[in-house]
């Protein structure tokens, strides 16, 4: 068997594991069109678990992937300390106030509302399951309609996955892993790349905002 | 030759898996640990404030990748550090750099102007009422405007 034999196959694992991610059914974004927001108040997110860290770290992934992707993202630390002086201190009382009300206290256009609703490490003898899950919702300020949602759910069970697969999805299991295995599990890659899945996956994600080069082109036309 | 023809796709793949990350629209720096480290040590305001404004520092280097929201981010830092006039200077930056800002930053500057004004009171929010007169005599003239 020739050198050649070997290279094909490389070759293969390496356009699979950039191009295959199983294309989801299209979202229909009439509406995120319609209100056409530039800005989004990314507000305290809503803890459904037990663990305490989680809501400040995952707020803290937030502004990075939704900015990039083209919009005025507000300052959320200094939003959660005026909201806080407003007497919502509370996220879920942020969460249940009237959207319009609040982008008019921000001058805001939209709201992005993140809950988490899964934060569970399993220890198990060899390696530790990881399981995240997020609700997001983005409603307009103008209306008070849901103009984008989206739901996660990511479990990493680092063991499973070391049999098989391209390179390059091993390489990053590897890097989840060194992260998630100590004995105070790391969470930050695993809410960045829940995020990054989320709001960039064409067809699916956030359409371009205003100051993104590929605003106004046809959802998922980047696949 | 060969092994090089083996190796390269393997070499490619590993180094894009650690760091292909596609060059960012902002110079974020560590904006989102430096906000997680903030919210697990809050007493620990003070290295908050000074990795902010690193972050701050590097990013003015290429004026048009200044990540939004982050100047605003550092004023309302210096405000709760006790430096109000500091802060106003950075609502003033993120209102010049961002529009989308603007209705946001005027009532922080506006709320700022006022407590400074006054005395070190409670952070501003957005809707504080006016501050409560007569303790003065006469209305500031910076209040009138």
């Amino acid at each position: 068997m020739s050198r050649r034999g070997l290279l094909f196959p490389l070759l293969g694992f390496l356009f699979l594991s950039l191009g295959c991610a199983a294309a989801p059914p299209k979202k229909d974004y009439t509406a995120f069109r319609a209100a056409n927001p530039r800005s989004i108040l990314v507000v305290p997110v809503v803890n459904n678990t037990t663990n305490v860290e989680a809501p400040g770290l995952f707020l803290s992934t937030l502004p990075i992937p939704v900015a990039e992707r083209g919009f005025y993202v507000f300052p959320v630390n200094m939003v959660k300390r005026v909201l806080e002086d407003e007497g919502l201190s509370d996220p879920n009382l942020v969460h249940t106030a009237d959207t319009g009300r609040l982008c008019n206290l921000f001058g805001a256009d939209s709201v992005l509302y993140v809950s988490i609703e899964a934060w569970t490490a399993q220890y198990m003898v060899f390696s530790t399951q990881v399981t995240v899950e997020f609700d997001y919702v983005m409603k307009d300020g103008k209306t008070g309609d849901t103009i984008w949602k989206e739901h996660k759910r990511v479990v990493y069970a680092p063991q499973q996955q070391s049999g098989g697969g391209s390179p390059l999805a091993s390489l990053v299991a590897a890097a989840v892993q060194a992260a998630v295995t100590k004995a105070t599990p790391n969470y930050m890659p695993l809410a960045r790349q829940a995020n990054a899945e989320v709001i960039n996956t064409p067809g699916v994600g956030l359409p371009a905002g205003p100051r993104s080069k590929e605003y106004g082109k046809a959802p998922g036309s980047g696949k | 030759m060969s092994l090089l023809r083996v190796l390269l796709p393997l070499i490619l793949a590993a180094s894009c898996a650690a760091g292909c990350a596609p060059r960012t629209a902002y110079l974020w720096g560590d904006y989102d640990s430096v906000l997680y480290s903030h919210y697990a040590n809050p007493q620990d305001s003070e290295r908050y404030l000074e990795r902010l404004g690193q972050i701050v520092q590097k990013a003015e280097v290429e004026k048009d990748r200044m990540p939004p929201g982050l100047y605003a981010e550092y004023g309302y830092a210096l405000f709760e550090a006790g430096r109000p006039d500091e802060a106003i200077t950075y609502y003033k930056k993120e209102r010049e750099e961002w529009e989308e800002s603007q209705v946001f930053m005027d009532k922080m500057i506006r709320n700022t102007q006022r407590l400074k004004e006054n005395r070190p009171g409670p952070a501003p929010g957005g809707n504080l009422p006016p501050p409560a007169g007569g303790t003065t005599g006469a209305a500031p003239a910076g209040e009138a405007k």
